[in-house]
Parts: C-alpha cells; structure tokens; sequence
C-alpha cells in the first residue's frame, strides 16, 4: 500500500488536533486534542519506519507514547487541581503570565 | 660657591618664603609674615648679587652657567631638564627683580597693614618673586613657559586679591585667559623649536640655530612670530594689551612690582633671550618692533585722556614697554634691558606715590577730584615730581639716558628705523604730557575735602569704603583701607621704599653715561656676543646729540603741559568738546575691548550658546532619547504578544512551524 | 597576585553586604585599603623594561580558546594604580556621609573596582569585553537606586539611557571580539589570548569593520562627542563619591581599550582612520569645552571637561607617536587625579549653599581660606597651569599632534584656553564675589580634608616630577606605537 495514505490520515488528525486546540477553551478538550497531534506524529513515524525497513521509528513511537502518558498525567492533574479550587476551566481566563 | 648654587638659592627664598607663610598663616602675627617676606626677597637680592660676584670671576667669553637638578621629563629624545641658565643676562634681571621687589615689600609691609588678608598677600607675593625668577633663570624653552605660566598665576591671584570685588574677579580672569593665550603661542614655539632643532635647552637651541636656519626662514620667522604671542600678551603689547587697565584692580603694591616693574616686561626679556633667533628671523623681529612702536603711541594718546590715576600710569607702563620692545627688536638689548630697568625704578615709585594719594583719598582714583596734594603731602608730591620727571625723560633722570638711548639706537640703524626714531620722539613728548598731567591737576591748587582733612586731623579720611571702578559700596570685610591704614608721610616702611626707589630714579641711569660709564653694556655684552649687532653702537658724539634732542623734548612736553593744565586750566575742556570723537575714541581705549567682544568673545558665546541651546538639545538629546525610545517601543511589540492567551501560543507556534517549513522548502526548490 | 588585586574588593563587598551594616564600610575600606597595598608591592617590584608582568595564565575554556590571563605592563599599572586609590576616597566620602542601604551600596561600589581592575589587567581579549561589561553593571543600581532625580529627569530614565548606550557598544564589541579571533584564526584553533592575536594578525579588510565595533564601544564609554548623550543625565542623577571614581576610571578605560586592544591587534585600520579619530577627537575638545562654559550645573562643568581631557587624551594616542601615547598615558593618570578631589569639592560646595548651580553661589573663600587653597590647586591642575604634571600631559598630546598634523594640533590648543576660562569660572563664582544670603561658609573639616588632600598632595608630587610616570610606562607605550608606526610606514 502506498504510503500515502498513512501521511494523508496523520495530516488530517493532526490538523483536527490542532484546530481543536485553537477553538477549544476546556483545558480538557485541549489535552486530548493534544494527544491526537501527538498521535497523529507517532502514525507518520510507524508509516516512514516501516517504508524503510527500519525499526528505529518504532523505538520512537514508543518513547512519544510513554511522553504522552506522563504529559496527560501532569496535564489531568493540573485540571483537576483547577477544578478542585473552583477556577473557571477556561483557558483564555488563565492569562496571568502575560509579559 | 659657584654661580649656579647661587642661581639656585635665588630661587630658593622667595618659595620657601611662600610656602613657610602660606603654611602657617594661623600661627604667626602679621609682622611676622611680613618679615618674613621681606627677608626671604632680601635674601635672593643677596644670593643674586652672590651670583654676580662669582660671575664676573669668570673669563667673558664662558661666562653662562648651566644647572640641572633633574630630569623633569622626557620622552621619546625630548628631553627637558629641570635646570637654570646663568648669564650676565639672567643675573642683571635677577637683581632688578628682587632689587625692586624688596622695595616694594618693605612698601607694602606698611601700606596692606590694615588689610585682612596680610599673609596671603605676602605668600602671593613671594611665590610671585620665585615664579618671575624661575622664569628669567630657566634653562630651557618648557621650564621658561612654567615660570611665564606661574607669574601669570600670581598676577591672577593679586589682581583678583579683593576677592569680594566682582569688577576685581573679572579683570582677574581676563588677565589669566589673556596669558594662557600667550602660554599657548610659547607651548607651540617650543614644540616647533624642538621639530626643528631636537632640543629645547638654551644653549643647545641658540648653537644649533644658525646652522640649521638661513635669515628669515619660514621656519624660524614662525617661532619668532609665535615667542611674540608669549610676549606680547605677557607685556600687554597690541592687540593682547587689553586686561593690564583692568589689572589696576588689585592692591597698588602689586601694579607697582608686577604690573609695572616686573613681570609685563617679561615679554623684553623673552626677545632679548631668544636673540640668536630673532636675529635669524628678521621679519619677526620687525614685526615687534612696529607692533611696539604701534603700542606705545596708542597707550600713550590713551594715557592723555584717562582719568583714574592708576589707569594713567598702566597706559604709560604699556608705552613704555613699548620702547623697550622696540629697543630689543632692533638690537639694541642693552639700550632696551637698560630702560627695563630704570623704567622699574620709576615706575615703581610713581605707583608706590599715586597709592599714598589713593589711600588718602579713601580708595578714590578719580584725579579730577583730586587737587592740593602738595601741600597735604609734600614727601609723597616729591616723589611723584621725580617719579614723573623720571618717566618724561627730563635730563640727567635715569629714564633721560635709558629711552634715548633706544631712539639714539634707533636713529642709527637708519632707513626705516629712522621712522620709528621719530615715532618715538613723538612717543617721549607724550610722555611728558600725561605724566605731568598728574602732577599739575593732583599737587598745587586749594586742597579738595580729602587732603583738607588729612592737613586737620593728620590722617587719613574714612569714607564709605566703594569700588573705585563702578562706585558701588564695597564689602565691608574687603573694604580698604581700613581704620589703621597709613599714608606714606607716616609709615616708615612706605617711607623707606619710596626715598630708595626715588633715589634711584633720579641717580638710576648715571651707570651707563655714554662715553664715560656704560657699566650696563659691558656687563651684558657677554650674552650678546654672539648677536649681529654686536659692537654696533652710536658713537658717544651722536648718543649725545640724542640725549640733548630727547632732553629738548622732554622739557617743552612739560612747559606745554604746564601751559595747558596750569596756566590755562580751561583748555583741555575746550579741547574735548572740540573734538568730541577723539576724546571719545580716546577714552573708550580705541574701542579695543570692544572690537575684542565682537570678533571673539562674542562669536565663541554665541557657538556656546549654539551648542548648549540648539545642538546639544536637539541633536544629541534627540538622537539620545529617540534611540532608547526606538528599543523601548521595540520591547513594547515584543510585550503585547506575551499575551497570556494559551491559544494564541499556539497560533504563534503554527506560524513558526510554517514558517521554518517554508523556508526549507523554498531552499529545496 | 594579579588575582588577589582583581577579587579582593569583590570579597570585601560581600562580606559587608553580609555583615552587620555599620561594619559595612569599615569592611569596604579595609578591602580597598588592602588592595591599593598589593597594587604599591607589585609597583615596587614593576621592571619598566620588563615587558608583561606578574602574568597569571589559566585555560578557562579550552574549546573556544579562552584564558584566564592576567598581566601587567607599563601601559596598565599606573592606571590600575590610579583606580586602587580612586576607590579609597569615595568609600570614605560615603561613609562619612551615610547612605541608604550601605551594605548593598559598598557591594556595588566594590564590584565596580573588581571589574575595573580585571578590565585594566586582562590579557585574554574576551576576558577584557566580560570585564567591560560588568562595569557598567554595578554603577547601574548606584546611579538608579541612590542617584537623585532632577528636573523631571529620573534617576531610573537616566541611567536606562546610559545602560542603553553603553550595552550597545559593549554587545559591538563582544561580536567584534568573536570575530576579530575568528578571523584571525582562519580555520585554525581559536584564541583570544591578545598577544597571539597581534602575532596572528588580521586581513586588513576586517580590520576595517571590528575596527569600529571596538572605536564605538570605547567612545561611548570615554564619552567622546558625539556619542556622549547619556552623560548629562547620567552625571546630573549620580550620588558623587560613585560618580567621582566613575568619571576619574571608568572613563579611562575607554582610552585604555584603544592602546590596549584596537592599536596592536587592528594596525592598518588605525593607519587608515588616523584622521578620522584626529578629528572625533578635535571635536570631542572643542565641544566638550564649549559646553563646559555655558553649563552652570557643576557636575556638568566637569563632566564636560572630561569629554574635553579625553578628547585630548583620544587625540594623543591618535598621534601615534611615543610622544603622543606617553602624553595620553601621563594625561589620563593626572586627569583621574584630578577628577576625584574636584567631584569631592562639589560636594562639599554642595552642602555650603544646598545646590549644585554656580547661580547664587560665591564667597566661601572668606571663611575657608585652606579648602580655598586645595579647591584653588585642583582648578589649576585641572586647567593644566604649566607646571603641572597636567600640563606636561597635554604637552606631549600636542607635540605628537604636531608631529602627526600641525593643523590639528593648532586647533587642538584653543582646548587650553577654554580650559582657563571653565575651570577658573568654577573657582571664582564658588569661591569668590560677594557671598550669598544663606550660605553656610565654614572651613573644610579635618575629616573632609583627609579625602581629599592625598590625591591632591600626589598631584603636587607629580608637578615637580613627572618623569616618575613616564619612565615606567615609557617603554610600553613605544611598543604599542610603533607597531603601528610600522604598520603606517609601509
């Protein structure tokens, strides 16, 4: 099969991913629109990984999963810390960082 | 000991004597000071007769000593040594400086007694003493401009002595600036001196000088020209003539030993030292001789007109300066140093003379107001007479011999020095009018309220002490003279330096009787051995036919005067009305301050103002804030897009990608 | 040695930032006090003839060719000399004088020696830029936490400008520096030791361009007009015991940096923009001199004077001549000798009459004959009165000028006439004229009088001898010069 198609499928979650994370305002719609484009790359690597024969990639994908997992482990518990003190979730009420 | 431990101990005294009373002004009574200034100037006049003795012990042609102590600085082959020359030259300067100056501190330990500052004045004086010796005994061109810098000083610190006084400050300051433009002429001389002959030692330069020079190189006449700068702001010669009038500000003492007998002729000494160069460039030397001739005639109209006593006389000074000046620009060094010195004698003595009547007039200078002197002060009227006879040239008076010898020199040079002979002449009938002008308004006539009241109560008036300049009401703690002062009929040190220098302005000038003395010539023959103009002198017959024609002049000057200012009293009015702008130009200075403001000070004010109003306001301030302006504004772009917003990150960050993408993709194609 | 010298003001610093505050500047003092001892031991053992002194050489980072190296030589060490002493004084101004904060002020004040000195003793040219642009830091918080606002000008603004120009200049030479020891090791291993550098040598193309990255840094610094616009504001907000070791050392180090880094390493380029300075220099002294005569406010009368001095000091070293160099050298020792006792006297003044403006000030001379006599040798120093170790600086400026261009020269002399008019101005309308209602004119005090007396005693020593200073930094000067001399010769 051609390879195509893998890339076509991992362009389109990850601009679905990405769109989400634009329009979405719940940190957790966030999260998981995170984890698509995340998901998303991992599909694109498996894909060249295995056009060339090399199991590298594979490796790869495996570590970014294990990232994942630790990035939506803060990212829940972060959630879940706001939720417990009754902040809003919204992102764009989060802006107190701003330079 | 020989001649240069002499020369050193000359300078020795009077800094010790500085330095001793400057240190322990709180300690010691004010005799004491004065003491101690008076002793430390005798103590050089002794030392510099020392000098003379051991000098004269040596063979003629060898008699110049030169001394270094250390090497003051050096680099890269220019190297100056802290060190004296000692010649005949050198000595014969050495003594009528600290000759006149023991005078006139004996003078003046009377006349400043009632004044606050008395060891300051006598610490100044003194450290004027040494610089005006280390400035006539250097050794080399810089140690020359160090002395020439340092009388500078002193004279700045004495004419701004009453500090108090804003018209004093002022004419302080304009006198430093005038001399640190001279201080510069010298600074470029001696660098162009060593360019050319690789060194700045006397001795070293006048050797080297003719055999590197030819006559009138552009070379030489351009160190010539540029000494002249030294010389003529130091010896107020045109156009640098300007702040010796407003150096009458300071206390009578100090025009009488710095403004009239010492340092401003400096500028004399400076052209008679560097003769081996002045010789060689001929243009220069006659340059200063016209720019004297110029000035002495222009002093003197301006010395006819004036009407504060101390101003009349600072004219006379620069005039007379001006036939010195003539004298040595035209080879006759011995004629020009010979009227240096007994132009420091009567100088000397009518200053000592006007500042008794000044003090009597309770600080008024005004001789319009002054009348009956002679009877009030008959010792100081007969010091006034002499001194004034002295300066006009009256026959067998020291300044009888001294100026005709230079026009006498003059005459023989012939050609164009014939001219300046005449001008001269003219010159010395001047002379006789403005310095008899004194005499014939301020002695005889019924005595005005001041000199009434000192014949009443026998001393001096006590009126509101005012600056005599602008005649605003002075500052008590400056107002001079004070409850004590004395007049010279009562002070015996005024006494005792007035009859001394009296003496000698009368018997002055019997040392050089053509023909019979000439003791000055002979002593300074030695230095000028080397000179041109060596053994080239008027023959006794013609220096007397030129002392006769000086004596004719000088006595129907002063027959005229008497017609005008005693015999006809209503006259000179006539005269200023009738010509009204003479007089004016006359009195105004030939508007030279004035021309001086407009062509420079004004225009520097103006670049002045220029900078600080315009330039440095709007271009450096401009440039200056709108750069940190541009890099704040920058920083305010880059702030707005920290905005906090999660989202708007990540649109950031898209772009980014993009971007980066792009620009691999474009570089692929 | 050398590092005991550079880190022992910084250590006293911070013990007295650490100590209790009224140890602060007992602890200060005895660290600048010890400090100025190892510079005199090390003077004492200086060979004039000796090349390179006292070396320290550490490698500090392999790869990219930096040391930590450390020397001095005649060109250095009276300049470090001058700072070792310079400090001593502000510290005891101040301490007389109280501050907020003292312990954090001294820190400051010291970090700025520290830095100073490493500037002055660096041999490695990246350790130079570091050490130039930590000095600046330091003489920020001074200025902007205890400088004063004035006139709607606030401290904090006032120094922004300042740090602003001179970050500038400093980040131009840090790439300067890159490149310049990039360049130069064409492909090879990389160095910045600056003795190999100046054996390496550089094309003269790129000469040409770090030539100016470094001039711009150096003339920000000095200031030289035109580049001196942070300095009135900069002047007018800093506390004056900070602002009189600034102006006195910090400026020098700009001069210095020329002799230093840009004469031996960029020969052709400093052939080939001789002129080009001559005349920066040239208006550098003439502006500086005009301003200083309009100013009123006395620590702009001085400042402007300075931009006039360094004005003559950048013209000498521009000579290049030994003439010309050695000048420079003895100009910026005498000048910082100078600049100390007179931003001391401003304050002094300052407190007698309650303001820093020659409008409303006169008279004090009447009852302080003696701070009468110091302010009077200070004001003739500073006018460079032949007979000064001054005027011998400026002599030797001005004959290497004229050697070099005789109409430059000439010009450069109305410096000392306007010099005689500032100067004398100041003197006068503080001193005397008729005295102020209001005016407080006591004595100087004794303790006062100590400050301020040493440096000035120094600069009467060195009247009669200047010859001290010249021969020790004679021979470093020619080296310097004539490698370019050489350079001009070809």
């Amino acid at each position: 099969m051609a390879i195509e198609w893998y890339l076509v499928l991992s362009a389109m979650l990850f601009s679905i991913g990405f769109i989400g994370v634009l329009i979405r305002r719940n940190p957790v719609v966030i999260l998981l629109c995170l984890e698509l484009m995340l998901s998303a790359g991992a599909l694109a690597m498996l894909a060249f990984s295995r056009m060339l024969g090399d199991q590298d990639g594979q490796v790869m994908v495996m570590i970014v999963l294990v990232v994942a997992a630790c990035e939506v482990v803060v990212g829940l518990g972060l959630v879940v810390a706001m939720f417990r003190r009754r902040l809003p979730l919204d992102v764009d009420d989060m802006k107190e960082l701003k330079g | 000991m020989s001649t240069a431990i002499w020369g050193w101990l000359v300078l020795l005294f009077p800094l010790l004597g500085s330095v001793l009373i400057g240190f322990t002004f709180r300690k010691i009574p004010p005799k004491m000071a004065g003491a101690i200034g008076i002793g430390a100037i005798a103590a050089a006049f002794l030392c510099g007769i020392g000098a003379l003795i051991a000098l004269q012990g040596e063979p003629s042609e060898s008699r110049h000593v030169a001394s270094s102590l250390w090497e003051y600085a050096s680099v890269g082959g220019f190297q100056i040594d802290l060190g004296i020359y000692v010649d005949p030259l050198s000595v014969f300067m050495v003594l009528v400086v600290t000759g006149v100056s023991t005078l006139i501190h004996i003078y003046s330990y009377s006349y400043m007694q009632s004044d606050e500052g008395y060891h300051r004045f006598f610490s100044y004086l003194n450290f004027f003493v040494f610089s005006m010796l280390l400035l006539v005994l250097a050794g080399n061109f810089v140690l020359l401009i160090v002395g020439w810098a340092f009388v500078g000083f002193a004279s700045y610190a004495l004419i701004s002595y009453w500090y108090r006084r804003e018209t004093a400050t002022k004419a302080g300051m304009k006198a430093f600036v005038i001399n640190v433009i001279g201080d510069i002429g010298l600074v470029l001389a001696a660098i162009l001196i060593f360019r050319e002959l690789g060194t700045v030692e006397y001795g070293a330069v006048f050797e080297r000088a003719p055999e590197i020079f030819s006559t009138n190189q552009w070379e030489v006449v351009a160190i010539c020209l540029l000494l002249l700068v030294g010389a003529f702001a130091k010896s107020a010669q045109l156009p640098f003539h300007t702040w010796l009038a407003d150096a009458m500000e300071g206390p009578t003492p100090v025009s009488s030993l710095i403004h009239a007998a010492t340092m401003v002729t400096a500028g004399v000494y400076l052209i008679a030292r560097s003769h081996p160069l002045f010789e060689l460039g001929l243009t220069a030397a006659d340059i200063a001789a016209w720019v004297g001739l110029t000035t002495l005639l222009v002093a003197g109209t301006i010395a006819i007109v004036v009407t504060d006593l101390k101003r009349i006389i600072a004219y006379s000074t620069m005039s007379q300066i001006g036939y010195m000046v003539v004298g040595v620009s035209i080879g006759g060094y011995s004629a020009g140093l010979f009227h240096l010195m007994t132009h420091a004698f009567f100088k000397a003595l009518l200053f000592m003379a006007a500042g008794s009547v000044i003090a009597a007039m309770a600080n008024r200078q005004n001789i319009d107001r002054m009348t009956g002197f002679g009877k009030a002060m008959p010792f100081t009227a007969l010091m006034l007479i002499i001194g004034a006879l002295a300066l006009s040239g009256f026959p067998l008076t020291s300044g009888w011999f001294s100026k005709d010898e230079i026009i006498d020199f003059a005459a023989f040079r012939g050609g164009m020095y014939e001219v300046m002979a005449i001008g001269m002449m003219i010159g010395a009938f001047m002379t006789a009018i403005y310095s008899f002008r004194i005499i014939f308004r301020i002695l005889p006539g019924p005595p005005c309220e001041e000199a009434q009241y000192l014949i009443d109560n026998g001393h001096v008036v006590h009126g509101e002490p005012e600056n005599p300049a602008t005649g605003e009401k002075e500052d008590v703690e400056v107002g001079y003279p004070g409850e004590d002062h004395h007049i010279a009929e009562q002070a015996p040190g005024m006494k005792i330096g007035m009859a001394a220098l009296g003496v000698l302005a009368l018997i002055g000038g019997l040392v050089q009787i053509p023909g019979v003395t000439d003791v000055i010539a002979h002593f300074l023959d030695p230095a000028f051995e080397d000179s041109i103009y060596a053994g080239m002198h008027p023959t006794t017959e013609e220096s007397w036919i030129g002392l006769g024609e000086g004596g004719l002049i000088s006595v129907a000057g002063i027959a005229f005067t008497w017609f005008l200012y005693a015999k006809r009293p209503n006259i000179p009015g006539m005269l200023e009305r009738r010509f009204g702008p003479v007089h004016a130009l006359l009195v105004n200075k030939w508007y030279f301050d004035e021309i001086i403001d407009f062509v420079i000070v004004n225009p520097v004010k103006g670049f002045g103002r220029f900078c600080n109003e315009i330039f440095e306001r709007f271009v450096i301030n401009g440039a200056t804030n709108n750069s940190v302006a541009v890099i704040r504004s920058a920083g305010g772009v880059v702030r707005d897009l920290q905005s906090g917003l999660l989202r708007g990150y990540a649109v950031l960050m898209l772009f980014g990608i993009v971007g980066i993408g792009l620009y691999f993709l474009i570089r692929s194609i | 040695m050398l590092s005991l010298i550079i880190w022992i003001p910084l250590l006293a610093g911070v013990i007295a930032a650490l100590a209790p505050q009224r140890f602060a500047a007992w602890i200060a003092g005895t660290g600048a006090t010890a400090t100025l001892a190892l510079v005199i031991a090390v003077l004492v053992g200086f060979d004039p003839d000796g090349g390179m002194q006292y070396v320290t050489d550490v490698t500090w980072i392999p790869g990219l060719g930096v040391d930590y190296n450390l020397g001095i030589d005649g060109l250095s060490i009276f300049l470090v000399l001058l700072t070792a002493a310079a400090w001593i004084p502000a510290i005891a101004f101040t301490a007389s004088r109280g501050t907020a904060r003292p312990g954090l002020y001294f820190l400051m004040l010291l970090a700025g020696e520290t830095a100073t000195l490493g500037a002055f003793l660096s041999q490695d040219l990246l350790l130079f830029v570091l050490f130039f642009d930590l000095m600046i830091v330091p003489f920020y918080f001074l200025f902007g936490i205890w400088g004063k606002d004035r006139d709607g000008v606030a401290a904090s603004s006032a120094t922004l400008k300042m740090i602003v120009f001179t970050l500038i200049g400093s980040l131009l030479m840090l790439v300067g520096a890159i490149a310049l020891a990039v360049i130069s090791a064409d492909g090879g291993e990389l160095t910045f030791n600056m003795t190999e550098l100046a054996a390496q040598g550089l094309p003269s193309g790129s000469q040409n361009w770090i030539f100016w990255f470094f001039a711009v840094a150096f003339l920000v610094k000095m200031p030289a007009f035109p580049l001196h616009g942070w300095m009135p504001d900069a002047y007018r907000a800093a506390p004056l015991p900070a602002l009189a070791v600034f102006s006195a050392v910090l400026s020098k180090v700009g001069a210095y940096g020329f002799l230093r880094v840009v004469l031996p390493l960029m020969p052709d380029a400093t052939e080939l923009f001789q002129t080009t300075m001559l005349i920066l220099a040239l208006a550098s002294i003439i502006y500086g001199s005009v301003m200083a005569f309009t100013k009123t406010d006395l620590r702009l009368i001085l400042g402007f004077s300075s931009v006039a001095q360094l004005g003559f000091i950048t013209a000498g070293i521009f000579a290049l001549n030994t003439s010309g160099g050695e000048g420079a050298i003895l100009q910026m020792v005498n000048h910082g000798l100078v600049v100390v006792p007179a931003f001391l006297i401003v304050a002094l003044v300052a407190e007698r009459f309650g303001g820093e403006d020659l409008v409303g000030m006169g008279g004090l001379a009447r009852k302080a004959p003696v701070f009468a006599v110091i302010f009077l040798i200070v004001t003739m120093a500073t006018l460079a009165i032949p007979g000064s170790a001054n005027f011998i600086g400026e002599f030797f400026i001005i004959n290497g000028l004229f050697q070099t261009d005789v109409a430059i020269a000439i010009i450069a002399t109305s410096g000392i006439a306007f010099a005689a008019f500032y100067a004398l101005r100041m003197y006068q309308q503080t001193l005397h004229n008729p005295l102020p209602d209001g005016a407080d004119s006591r004595e100087i005090s004794l303790r006062d009088g100590l400050m301020i007396v040493p440096m000035v005693l120094v600069t009467v020593v060195l009247a009669f001898c200047p010859q001290l200073i010249i021969h020790g930094s004679e021979p470093a000067v020619d080296t310097v010069v004539t490698l370019s001399q050489a350079e001009a010769g070809e």
